[in-house]
């Protein structure tokens, strides 16, 4: 396989991936927002502003005058262009990737992202985010599950494939570990009574940023608890977006790319995901809350970037 | 039961065809008296039956399809290129089976001729010392490459793919407007546009045996497969494109996709002792044929322009070399020449020892002195072109031109008669074409594909493209052109 064709599947999947996240993480907000009310007067701005810690995008408040904190969010996250993380910015550069490299992927897998593109480039639809910004939100990840479909029951398991799947699980791990963090952070020390079903609220809304909710209450079968959520999302095998398990995808893909080469020692990225995944495999969560949790998610991540950064030296993508 | 009566002129008249008008262009679906000739008879009563709701909802269908499968071309305006979807009229042209008998053997009349006349050209010029063709002309043309004087190409083949265009004149004889030559496109049009039309307008293929155009790009592969290197018995075969700014980028990557083979860039590819690999994920992988999409000036910067990047350094060299094959050859443009193109009848004469089968439209050529007082006293009814351009540029469109234009080409003739050719305006024919919510006549051409491997096949299909504009005769996807899905019937 090209080499170039490699990267831009691998980026076409992430952008994607991203954008999928972005576009939960807002919908999110304006729901987590109307059940706010309830619970306690607003202004409620500490989600709003968890939001742009998580995708580490400072928001850029001369690009608008928009009249509350909550308006300026959601638009600079959804639409604005100069902001490399808004869900515009990544479906495009997503299409783009798509679009060098229309040969390799199938006709299948195209048209669902060209139409996802273009239903979002659609001023009508755009204009009702107001009103209803879940059915936005919700066209965006339904785009994505469609592509995703697409690709895993159309397209050949190549090698190709392999480099969707290790883009779309770096970027996944990714997210949920910055969402983890954040959110702890943010919530950590709400432990007064008072405060209970608040933090129920947020510790609901981070499994729902996941997609873990209904997954998480079969699991446990009892109410959201702050330890249980993290246990679910950071160490849980075979929950599809936890980070043990997007992790080990991303070394079966990896493995699959390299391919049997027999006598050959162990690669850079080999050793760089091994590692984190014994740690994630065996580690107490209870011994990473007692030290720091943060320290413990930075070191992840940083190790996650390291493989992306060996995969592209290694493949001489870039 | 299906009805079979042909629908009245009243009929007609009071449905989607009522402001239809017949002009002085030939029609191809009514004859003067404005009943269907007889190849169209059950498309009409078709549309005859159709509400102007429904037929926009098909319209819609048709819109929508094109936009979601990514059917676009690019424009250049300044620097930026902007994405824009060709937009196919729902309405069929419809070539009768004996018809296209006499175009396919007229377009393979042609390229056999043309390919000896650049096996020729290129070798021995028995034909410029035979002053058929003057050698100045072929001297002083854009595309000719001296560089590619004696070089052996694979089965002496030099133009693989060309895309031929046609026209009509207003008694409705096909005549040859262009020949394309070099890196003809729009064949992904013809595939996509059957494509969508099956679709979204199943039920009018239903009185129709329509030839189908499915069997190109494995046409297409095996031509690629025949001119691979000696030895090379797996051969690797990719499509070299300039990348995703050009304007046909989408039919680079239909072609690869639907040939299964790499779409590469320049950059992909690199020349290590005249052989050529592509940089893979596993190292480099040598690379047997090249369908390449981009210009000779831009193929290779050692030998054409330097200042290219999109091409490869050393591909040419390569090509000599007969370790790699090019296909479309390289100097295949001295033979799409505007200013050669009206020397292919005597071409045919001189190689084949055969009349031509589909003529040239009439040319004047300023070079010659009565042609150019002719030209010059009648720029208002002729059109005048530049020899080599392409997509509608660089024209003069008399009947439709200002006098500061005419006084423009006036002086660029007189300055350099070599770069012009002038014709008469010819009335293309005209197809019913839905405009709002009614049925128009407008202008149309036909390009058919012919693709020259071990024998020469035509694809029983073509691109019609249409010029939406009212009385515009510009088909060119650049100015506002459309295109039509085109029917090549059985029987």
């Amino acid at each position: 396989m090209l080499s170039r064709v490699a990267d831009a599947l691998f980026w076409m999947s992430r952008y994607l991936e991203r954008a999928e996240h972005v576009a939960r993480l807002l919908d999110i907000c304006f729901l987590l927002e109307l059940d706010l009310r309830g619970v306690m007067a607003g202004p409620h701005e500490l989600h709003w502003t968890s939001l742009a810690a998580i995708l580490q995008q400072p928001v850029s408040a001369t690009a608008d005058n928009a009249s509350t904190p909550q308006a300026l969010i959601s638009r600079w996250f959804t639409f604005a262009l100069d902001n490399p993380t808004s869900i515009m910015s990544c479906i495009s550069r997503a299409r783009y990737n798509a679009r060098s490299i229309r040969g390799t992927i199938n006709s299948a897998m195209w048209k669902e992202l060209n139409k996802l593109y273009w239903q979002l480039a659609d001023p009508e639809f755009c204009g009702r985010v107001r009103e209803s910004p879940h059915e936005f939100y919700e066209a965006v990840e339904c785009g994505s599950d469609l592509f995703q479909g697409v690709c895993d029951t159309t397209l050949n398991h190549d090698e190709g494939w392999q480099f969707i799947q290790l883009g779309k699980f770096l970027e996944r791990a990714d997210k949920t570990l910055r969402i983890i963090d954040i959110q702890y952070h943010l919530l950590h020390e709400m432990t007064d009574p008072a405060d209970l079903s608040l933090s129920n609220l947020q510790w609901a809304s981070v499994l729902r940023s996941c997609r873990a909710y209904e997954a998480y209450q079969r699991f446990y079968v009892g109410r959201v608890e702050r330890e249980h959520v993290i246990e679910f999302l950071l160490l849980h095998p075979s929950f599809p977006r936890s980070v043990h398990f997007c992790l080990e995808a991303a070394a079966r893909s990896l493995a699959a790319i390299e391919g049997p080469v027999p006598g050959r020692g162990l690669s850079k990225v080999d050793r760089i995901l091994g590692q984190v995944l014994s740690d994630l495999k065996f580690v107490e969560l209870d011994q990473i809350l007692k030290n720091d949790l943060h320290t413990f998610l930075g070191n992840v991540l940083e190790r996650c970037a390291q493989v992306t950064r060996a995969v592209q030296e290694q493949y001489s993508l870039h | 039961m299906i009805e079979t009566a042909t629908p009245s002129v009243e009929a007609i008249q009071n449905s989607l065809f009522e402001s239809y008008h017949l002009g002085a262009a030939y029609d191809e679906m009514f004859d003067g008296a404005f009943h269907p000739r007889p190849h169209y008879q059950s498309l009409c009563r078709l549309l005859t039956g159709l509400s102007p709701h429904e037929f926009r909802r098909r319209k819609a269908m048709t819109d929508l399809s094109m936009l979601q499968d990514g059917v676009g071309f690019t424009v250049y305006r300044q620097e930026e290129g902007i994405e824009r979807v060709w937009p196919m009229d729902p309405v069929p042209r419809i070539i009768p089976a004996q018809e296209w008998q006499r175009i396919e053997r007229g377009l393979v009349q042609r390229l056999t001729t043309l390919n000896l006349f650049l096996k020729d050209v290129y070798n021995e010029q028995h034909i410029l010392r035979d002053r058929v063709v003057d050698p100045q002309l072929i001297y002083d043309g854009g595309y000719f490459r001296r560089e590619f004087m004696g070089a052996k190409v694979p089965r002496d083949i030099y133009i693989h793919i060309c895309g031929t265009d046609l026209v009509r004149d207003s008694q409705g004889q096909y005549l040859v407007l262009e020949d394309n030559g070099r890196t003809p496109s729009g064949v992904s049009y013809m595939l996509q546009n059957r494509q969508v039309l099956k679709r979204v307008f199943p039920q009018i293929f239903e009185s129709y045996d329509v030839r189908a155009t499915e069997d190109y790009p494995a046409a297409l592969l095996d031509l690629l497969k025949y001119i691979a290197p000696a030895g090379r018995a797996d051969p690797t075969i990719v499509l070299l494109s300039p990348g995703i700014y050009n304007s046909a980028y989408f039919e680079h990557t239909f072609l690869a996709q639907r040939m299964g083979i790499e779409l590469v860039e320049g950059r992909d590819l690199l020349v290590d002792q005249n052989r050529v690999y592509m940089r893979t994920t596993r190292g480099f992988e040598r690379v047997d044929v090249i369908y390449r999409r981009i210009d000779d000036d831009f193929l290779d910067p050692l030998t054409f322009r330097p200042d290219s990047s999109l091409g490869v350094p050393g591909l040419v060299n390569a090509y000599r070399a007969g370790e790699v094959a090019l296909a479309n050859s390289i100097g295949t443009g001295i033979a799409d020449d505007k200013g050669i193109y009206p020397f292919v009848p005597d071409m045919i004469r001189y190689y084949l020892r055969e009349d031509p089968i589909l003529p040239n439209v009439e040319t004047y050529r300023p070079l010659v002195s009565s042609h150019l007082s002719h030209v010059l006293a009648n720029l208002d009814k002729l059109v005048v072109k530049t020899v080599n351009e392409s997509g509608g540029y660089g024209m003069l469109i008399g009947p439709a031109s200002t006098a500061s234009q005419r006084a423009e080409f006036r002086e660029l003739v007189r300055a350099k008669p070599r770069d012009y050719i002038a014709q008469p305006t010819i009335q293309l024919s005209q197809h019913p074409t839905f405009v709002e919510d009614h049925l128009e006549g407008r202008h149309v051409d036909l390009r058919p594909f012919i693709l020259c491997g071990e024998k020469i096949t035509v694809v029983p299909g073509a691109l019609t493209r249409v010029a939406l504009p009212k009385g515009s005769l510009v088909v060119n996807s650049s100015q506002g052109g459309g295109s039509k899905d085109t029917w090549v019937l059985a029987k």
